[in-house]
């Protein structure tokens, strides 16, 4: 027995050692210091690495030629011309599993990325409490680009997040005001029943009566319907399959599920009055057969496929949306979908929709030394926004974009060696989309208007379908519908424990008035309810949030003004 | 004879319409996969695919076949699969084999095992742990930590316990060493035991995707179900800040229905061979001498 307990010792204490040793290397390199890298005429050397932190998503996960995440076009481009090498230190699959990772590098356990896309206002605020990012006020202000400062200083909202007591611990990812919805319609339809486009609510109706009742398809079977959406996670996405549209026409710039400056009051658009009689139109509608019968438990990518089956005449989305219904053109014979703005509103005002600023903020590991150099990755990265550079047709010839007889081409298929779909290059990077300073579709504006297409950004805009070009113009005509969410800071204390069961009830009554299940009345219990369960106390933090956030003149300390 | 009564019959008549709904109910989903991996992409997205292909391909097993990051999870899932299973049977048999025999402290460390069954430190340590002993990034992150599960040790120890003691003595007396005997007697006696045990370890190695995510700082390392998980879960995430042309690009259906059903093939491939233990393998505890 006695030696049995000493070999038990001898293992452990084998083990601890072993432990001890690696853990020691391992400190030992990673404190090694590299000498000091130069920047001389654009370039470091020698090259040094910045570490990311990377949210891939779906597109930004293939890669051709056997390239891999750290081994790729851009980054060995970067290698080369800048002597900066990107290297992903932190992936994480979707936006959870993300954030949990995040969440774990904070412990401490492993060294934080230099460059951290954050895209969870409440994760955004954790890590400034958190002590381990850096403030960046002053950098902004010596080392963003000019040309970057400029995009900066369109978007001063953007940084509402990223701002406590007057210091700017982050930015916002490549800020650019998102395309709006459209309306998509099969005009092979209307031409059959000689309708013309809605452009108010009542035209709107009769349309998607007769799109139910008169068999539009010809086919003898009263088997279509009018208007798809989705209503499943909210009544409001500003991206596809939503209905905002019928909501706003009742309640103007009051959006559900988004917060509006009245006056310079924020208030919160579910509960405006107006919804009621947008709900009660939907009630009716739903009742009569006009809407998608699954419309609550479809989410938005599940309620394109009646339009796609060639059942539905009518979705709204984004400009883009049509690339994604256009089988129906195959699906059906003489399908043929054409794009017009939204209706107007009751009073005659446009409709409006939620828009989109930027897709999170980059934050920054406070040991980062090396803003210059991060600056002057991200300028030539909107090369090829601004169609110049070594990017001013796309990020990498053959990827993205070829030169095929002289010519350039965006279309993948017609590539020196053609490939299924482009490559997303400008994604290979530490942004998820790729960097844009188009706004809502101004290139789209300018080719309707006769601008010849000799840019980057301009020949790829005019590589795709007529219906999508069309789209962007409408989308861009119509710039002044989008509104940004005007709360964008993390969630407050009262929001963090009642805001759940507010949006459940509010989707949950929505639904059910919809569908017909609850009394139209049901509409004034909810937001007497909302205001009672919390509601009025959020409203008062979110306001006082929002007078903070505006409180000290940031942009004028990141020589933004 | 009890039969032939018609309660019987009412009975029987009502298993086997279960037993075939429950089997279609696990089989149609795969069939309705393969036929979308074999339709038209325009079919698909305006949902007219149900268990017949339309629009007939194989487009999307070239496409998936010529995927370098589809090929190179597969092979991490088998290495991981193989690997995992090999390291986990191995210590499992061996402390399985010890821990029934009788000696001193064997039910207090049997109850140090338990422990861990009913309590673990938590995703937190786990990671800590892990990125400390630099395991990130390597293989050995998804083979090591679930190496040694304790309930399939308990398994294990019962299966070896039903072995008569008898055996073991004869053994003995004509010479044989501990490892002979576990080797030569031990382990061919209980194969429906580990083959049922393999099994488990095998699928949960095969189908566990969030320690890949999680450990894995590239995405050309991750297994095979990591890999589809953001393929396939992902897409389907509202994700409002997709913009331009990028949706376009989004894989297509029928890709995915071909991943998904050839990722699932090698499990339902190995599950017949192993299949045939499985009724000798979990009678624990259901016979008490």
């Amino acid at each position: 027995m006695k030696k049995r307990t000493d070999l038990w010792k001898m293992v452990s204490m084998v083990m601890l050692s072993a432990v001890l040793v690696a853990g020691c290397s391992k400190g030992e390199s990673a404190s090694e210091t590299a000498p000091a890298s130069v920047l001389k005429d654009g370039k470091y050397d020698p090259p040094f690495t910045i570490t990311i932190a990377k949210q891939q998503d779906e597109n930004a996960g293939k890669y051709i030629n056997g390239e891999t995440l750290n081994d790729n076009v851009l980054t060995r481009w970067g290698e080369q011309n800048l002597g900066i090498k990107i290297q992903t230190t932190l992936l994480g699959g979707d936006a959870s599993q993300y954030n949990t990772k995040l969440r774990l590098a904070l412990t401490g356990s492993e060294k934080l990325p230099d460059v951290l896309p954050v895209y969870d206002t409440m994760l955004v605020n954790d890590l400034i409490e958190s002590g381990q990012v850096k403030e960046i006020t002053e950098d902004i202000s010596t080392y963003m680009p000019d040309r970057i400062k400029e995009i900066y200083k369109q978007y001063p909202t953007t940084f509402n997040p990223v701002v406590r007591e007057g210091k700017v611990y982050g930015m916002a990812i490549a800020p650019n005001l998102t395309e709006g919805e459209v309306m998509l319609i099969r005009q092979d339809w209307l031409d059959r029943l000689n309708l013309e486009a809605p452009t108010t609510i009542d035209e709107f109706e009769q349309v998607i009566v007769a799109f139910t009742n008169e068999d539009p398809d010809g086919n003898g079977k009263k088997d279509t319907y009018g208007f798809t959406f989705s209503g499943k996670d909210s009544y409001n996405t500003g991206w596809v399959s939503d209905p905002v549209m019928i909501f706003s026409a009742y309640t103007g710039k009051h959006l559900p599920r988004q917060w509006h400056n009245d006056n310079g009051k924020l208030t919160y658009g579910s509960v405006a009055p107006g919804n009621k009689e947008a709900l009660a139109k939907l009630r009716d509608w739903y009742a009569k057969g006009y809407l998608n019968k699954e419309l609550a438990t479809q989410g938005a990518w599940d309620a394109l496929s009646d339009f796609t089956e060639g059942k539905a005449g009518i979705i709204i989305g984004r400009p883009w949306l049509y690339d994604s219904v256009k089988d129906v053109e195959k699906n059906v014979d003489g399908a043929k979908i054409s794009a017009y703005p939204t209706i107007q509103g009751v009073n005659g005002d446009k409709t409006y929709q939620s828009a989109q600023l930027n897709d999170g903020v980059f934050m920054f590991n406070k040991d980062f030394q090396n803003m210059e150099a991060f600056f002057l990755y991200y300028d030539k990265m909107y090369d090829a926004a601004f169609s110049t550079g070594d990017f001013k047709y796309g990020y990498a010839q053959g990827y993205d974009y070829d030169i095929v007889n002289d010519e350039v081409t965006f279309d993948p298929t017609k590539f020196n060696t053609p490939l299924e779909a482009v490559q997303g290059v400008g994604k290979m990077a530490f942004t998820k989309n790729t960097p844009s300073v188009d706004g809502p579709g101004q290139s789209y504006y300018d080719l309707a208007n006769g601008v010849k297409a000799d840019t980057g950004v301009l020949i790829q805009s005019a590589s795709k379908d007529q219906t999508t070009q069309d789209g962007y113009r409408i989308s861009y005509e119509n710039r002044d519908v989008l509104l940004p969410n005007e709360f964008n800071g993390p969630p407050t204390p009262t929001m963090q424990n009642v805001w759940e069961q507010l949006t459940t009830m509010e989707q949950e009554t929505f639904t059910k008035i919809i569908y017909g299940n609850e009394p139209l009345e049901a509409f004034d219990t909810f937001v007497k309810q909302w205001h009672e369960k919390g509601g009025d106390t959020v409203i008062e933090e979110v306001n006082e949030w929002y007078n903070q956030a505006s409180e000290t003149d940031v942009m004028t300390l990141m020589n933004l003004k | 004879m009890y039969h032939k009564t018609t309660g019987y019959r009412v009975f029987s008549y009502f298993n086997y319409a279960f037993m075939i709904l429950a089997g279609l109910a696990c089989f149609l989903p795969l069939l309705h996969l393969l036929a979308q991996s074999l339709s038209s992409k325009a079919a698909i997205s305006g949902n007219m695919v149900s268990f017949w292909p339309v629009g007939f391909n194989v487009d999307a097993y070239i496409k998936t076949f010529n995927n370098s990051n589809f090929n190179g999870a597969m092979l991490t899932s088998i290495t991981r699969t193989v690997l995992g299973t090999t390291i986990s049977m191995f210590i499992l048999t061996c402390a399985g084999y010890a821990l029934s025999k009788e000696f001193r402290g064997r039910n207090v460390l049997m109850w140090f095992f338990i422990f861990t069954m009913l309590f673990s430190g938590g995703l937190i340590p786990s990671y800590i742990l892990i990125t400390a002993l630099g395991l990130k990034d390597t293989i050995w992150a998804l083979v090591l930590p679930g190496a040694f599960g304790a309930y399939n040790l308990i398994l294990l120890v019962n299966f070896f316990k039903t072995i008569p003691k008898a055996l073991e003595e004869a053994a003995f007396i004509d010479g044989a060493s501990f490892f002979v005997i576990l080797s030569k007697i031990y382990l061919p006696l209980s194969l429906p035991g580990i083959a049922t045990v393999s099994l488990f370890i095998m699928v949960g190695h095969w189908n566990s995707w969030f320690d890949g995510i999680l450990y894995m700082s590239d995405a050309s390392k991750y297994p095979l179900a990591s890999f589809l998980q953001t393929v396939v879960v992902q897409s389907n995430m509202q994700n409002m800040a997709m913009s331009q042309s990028e949706v376009a690009a989004m894989s297509e259906q029928s890709i995915k229905a071909a991943q998904i059903f050839v990722s699932t093939l090698p499990i339902i491939l190995v599950y017949p061979f192993l299949q045939r233990y499985f009724v000798k393998g979990i009678v624990l505890g259901a016979v008490k001498e």
